[in-house]
């Protein structure tokens, strides 16, 4: 028997022991409702160069700073608002942008002032002023919303921590067992609930997302973000998924490595919009980062650990097409600590905005997900 | 009722049995597991954290050469092999030894004072701290644990201790100032727990006690834990109510010897040694009886196992606890008998059950609650293990044999059955091994 077949005999035949994530949707909630609404959150890790990204191409300090760096791809930016120009491989985003489904913001930093990537990060997805290692903005978000979310990763990331509203999955390493194996587990598993219960909805999560995954190569960021989308679209999916890329940490050799870089996040992006279909409508995308990098060009032809960086919103449910956030300037007195690029504001508040606008969060909701933070009233989400 | 006694005392308080050994237990099952309190061997070839930093230190400086001048070869960095190979020990170490009581009490107290491996500093660091601080200290007081593990170099830097400076002192006047991190976190989740009764002024007051406790710079000669009166914040402190006097690094020690004996402190590493063993909701008769030998013995924790193992509520009920990955992993490679794993394989398939060795990611550790671990995933990522290791065990005997091996008398009739009726010896392992009675401890 097919693992298909298997999985699809087992979701009509057998009783099976309430599972732990929402089944609302499980039968065919209308895709409309604001609960059906889906948050994709993309943590790029290892510091991304904004300025090579976002590029500030009218700033005429930039290339001051950066020439080797810049003029690698000056000419061939796609243009955006204010004489910003997207790097010329986010052709997907740029795309969006056309449609008005994706905003840079720039200039952006969490409350985090130092420049190890591991503080930075836990930060971020932690989503405080002081980082909490177990609880994340997102785990919060989706506990006072009564959602579940689910992280592509081997343990649940800090962003998804809180009261157990997020699990994981990840594509296993291990060759996967024969279906004859898995109609035994059923028979063994016959009088224990739990154990059937969780064979039952791994093998419903595995079989929605397998038909992304090329045998070879299953962990590469385009196949995980293809999963994703196919997880976002099944029957009682999640309200919230999480995909980590890492690789960013350019030090040395910049631009070769930031093409690339750039280039498999922007496949990746293409497929997950693909894979979600209409559900893209329903979708907002935050793609962030834990930190920026140097405005100078270093001995390495790459850059060091910064701190203003580059936020980007998307997807079919913003209100997108335009350069978010307030340009601070390159000029060597303009910079943060003299080195870095300043941000000009809390890159919280501009995820928390989206969040409660898209989700519909009540004020008191929201502000337990950022106690901190005086949220903004732009409308970000159409 | 000995032979069922047999099977909780190698599945519950060890990390299963290996054939033959239900048979020696069943003698009389507490006292083998008593026999069994020594300190776990790990082998001896591995740097100390000294060397550790000595290594690191001299990587940092020819990355930084490297940068300048790309003349010479890229550096070669040893720390990620030596994390590696180091989580591996530990784990191998378990497999392959009789006892395994140790074992699980040292993966206990690892997680208690969770370390992760994470950055170019942290990666070889962590896997020093339960070699050094944490196994020689496992079975005596647990104050010699505290400090010990507090005073180490993998502690300090992971919680930046070794950063913090007295807010009077010189160094602070040089853009330095007290780090709070570990002495919230010594009270918050090594001591005291985070109802123990204790507020935002003992944090700053203990963290003022320790400052000063720091590590060895790349130029100094000896590496490792080093006080610096210089950073140290002068003047008598008040934590919970008690002065201390100003007498240097022992200040902070002084407070230590006290926080380990309190008697919140007993009660909370009492409740968490008996949720890691007996049941997510441990009985609180049991949780009182180790509570009391806490205090009565000033917190010696073989006396505090003992008490554990003695008490007849923690033999009760049948399995309920779904075993942690990690518990998983080693015990079915000891029943098995696979040959270890080498190293690296043994780190990756923890990474992809889902307990990687020091990737909790929080100072808390893992949760050491069966939901945590419980996954839809999680469980199919242990069938694709079995099915992929049980095609390389070589049986010659039925497979059932080995379930009455490990489960004994508490292997039901129709596991027994499905196992027996497996289409191949290898199906029938692999049955086995993911049946509620070996999933279960």
């Amino acid at each position: 028997m097919k693992r298909r077949e298997l999985v699809k005999m087992l979701g009509m035949g057998l009783s099976v022991a309430p599972v732990s994530m929402s089944t609302r949707l499980a039968f065919g909630g209308d895709k409309k409702e604001s609960s059906s609404r889906k948050v994709v959150w993309v943590m790029l890790r290892g510091g991304v160069d904004s300025l090579q990204t976002v590029v500030p191409a009218f700033d005429k300090d930039l290339m001051r700073h950066r020439r080797p760096l810049a003029e690698a791809v000056l000419d061939d930016l796609n243009p955006l608002d204010n004489g910003f120009g997207l790097h010329p491989d986010l052709t997907n985003l740029y795309d969006w942008y056309q449609k008005k489904e994706m905003a840079p913001v720039v200039a952006v930093a969490s409350p985090y002032r130092s420049r190890s990537h591991f503080e930075g990060q836990d930060l971020l997805e932690s989503g405080l002023t002081v980082t909490n290692h177990d609880s994340g903005w997102l785990g919060r978000a989706l506990e006072v919303s009564s959602k579940q979310g689910l992280a592509v990763a081997h343990s649940l990331p800090i962003s998804m921590r809180g009261q157990g509203n997020a699990s994981t999955w990840f594509p296993s390493r291990f060759r996967a067992a024969e279906d004859d194996l898995y109609s035994q587990l059923f028979k063994l598993y016959e009088s224990d609930d739990l154990l059937r219960g969780r064979l039952e909805q791994g093998l419903q999560t595995r079989a929605m997302a397998e038909g992304a995954m090329s045998s070879n190569n299953k962990a590469h960021f385009e196949a995980l973000a293809r999963a994703a989308g196919m997880l976002l679209n099944g029957d009682s999916s999640p309200s919230a998924l999480m995909l980590e890329m890492g690789g960013w940490d350019t030090h040395d050799n910049e631009v070769f490595r930031l093409n690339r870089q750039l280039k498999q996040l922007d496949d990746g992006m293409g497929a997950l919009k693909k894979a979600l279909g209409s559900l893209w409508q329903e979708t907002l995308v935050v793609i962030a980062t834990e930190f920026g990098r140097t405005v100078k060009v270093n001995g390495t032809m790459g850059t060091d650990h910064g701190t203003g960086t580059a936020l980007f919103l998307a997807g079919g449910a913003l209100k997108g097409g335009r350069v978010l956030g307030d340009w601070p300037g390159l000029k060597p007195s303009e910079l943060y600590e003299g080195r870095d690029l300043m941000p000009t504001s809390d890159v919280r508040s501009w995820i928390g905005s989206a969040l409660q606008q898209h989700w519909s969060m009540p004020d008191q909701q929201i502000t337990s997900v950022f106690p901190d933070l005086a949220l903004g009233q732009k409308p970000l989400i159409s | 009722m000995n032979e069922k006694h047999a099977v909780i005392a190698a599945n519950r308080f060890g990390l299963g049995a290996k054939p033959g050994d239900l048979k020696t237990a069943q003698e009389n099952p507490g006292q083998w597991l008593l026999e069994q309190l020594t300190i776990p061997r790990f082998s001896s070839d591995h740097p100390d954290s000294g060397e550790v930093l000595e290594a690191f230190y001299a990587y940092r400086k020819d990355v930084k050469r490297f940068k300048q001048q790309k003349m010479m070869e890229k550096p070669d960095n040893i720390a990620g092999r030596l994390f590696v190979h180091m989580a591996a020990d530990t784990v191998s170490g378990a497999v392959n030894d009789d006892h395994t009581l140790n074992w699980r009490l040292l993966d206990f107290f690892s997680n208690h004072f969770s370390v992760s491996g994470q950055g170019g500093m942290m990666k070889p660091l962590a896997p020093t701290l339960e070699r050094e601080a944490i196994a020689p200290n496992l079975l005596g007081p647990f104050e010699n644990m505290l400090l010990a593990v507090e005073q180490h170099p993998a502690m300090l830097v992971y919680l930046d201790n070794d950063k913090s400076a007295g807010p009077s002192t010189g160094v602070a006047r040089n853009s330095r100032g007290l780090n709070e991190n570990l002495a919230r976190e010594i009270l918050e989740l090594h001591t005291l727990g985070v109802n123990g009764g204790y507020n935002l002024e003992d944090i700053q007051e203990l963290a003022k006690a320790i400052s000063g406790w720091s590590i060895t710079r790349p130029k100094e000669e000896q590496h490792g834990f080093v006080f610096r009166p210089a950073a140290h914040e002068s003047g008598s402190r008040v934590v919970l109510g008690k002065v201390y006097r100003n007498t240097g690094s022992n200040q902070g020690e002084a407070i230590l010897k006290d926080l380990a004996v309190h008697p919140a402190t007993a009660r909370y590493l009492s409740f968490k040694l008996a949720r890691h063993f007996v049941s997510d909701s441990p009985p609180e008769a049991l949780v009182k009886a180790m509570t009391d030998t806490w205090r009565q013995t000033r917190g010696h924790l073989k006396a505090v196992i003992t008490t554990m193992i003695e008490h007849p509520d923690a033999w009760q009920s049948d399995p309920v606890k779904l075993k942690s990955p990690r518990e998983f992993y080693i015990s079915a490679l000891r029943l098995t008998g696979l040959p270890v794993p080498n190293a690296r394989l043994m780190v990756n398939t923890l990474v992809n059950l889902g307990q990687a060795p020091f990737g909790a990611g929080s100072p808390a550790g893992y949760g050491d609650v069966a939901s945590t671990w419980d996954g839809p995933d999680a469980l199919l990522k242990r069938v694709d293990w079995v099915n992929t290791i049980t095609r390389q065990v070589q049986m010659n005997q039925p497979p059932v044999q080995l379930a009455r091996a490990h489960s004994g008398a508490l292997l039901s009739a129709h596991t027994a059955k499905m196992v027996s009726r497996a289409e191949s010896r290898q199906q029938g392992l692999a049955l086995y091994l993911m049946s509620p009675e070996f999933l279960r401890r």
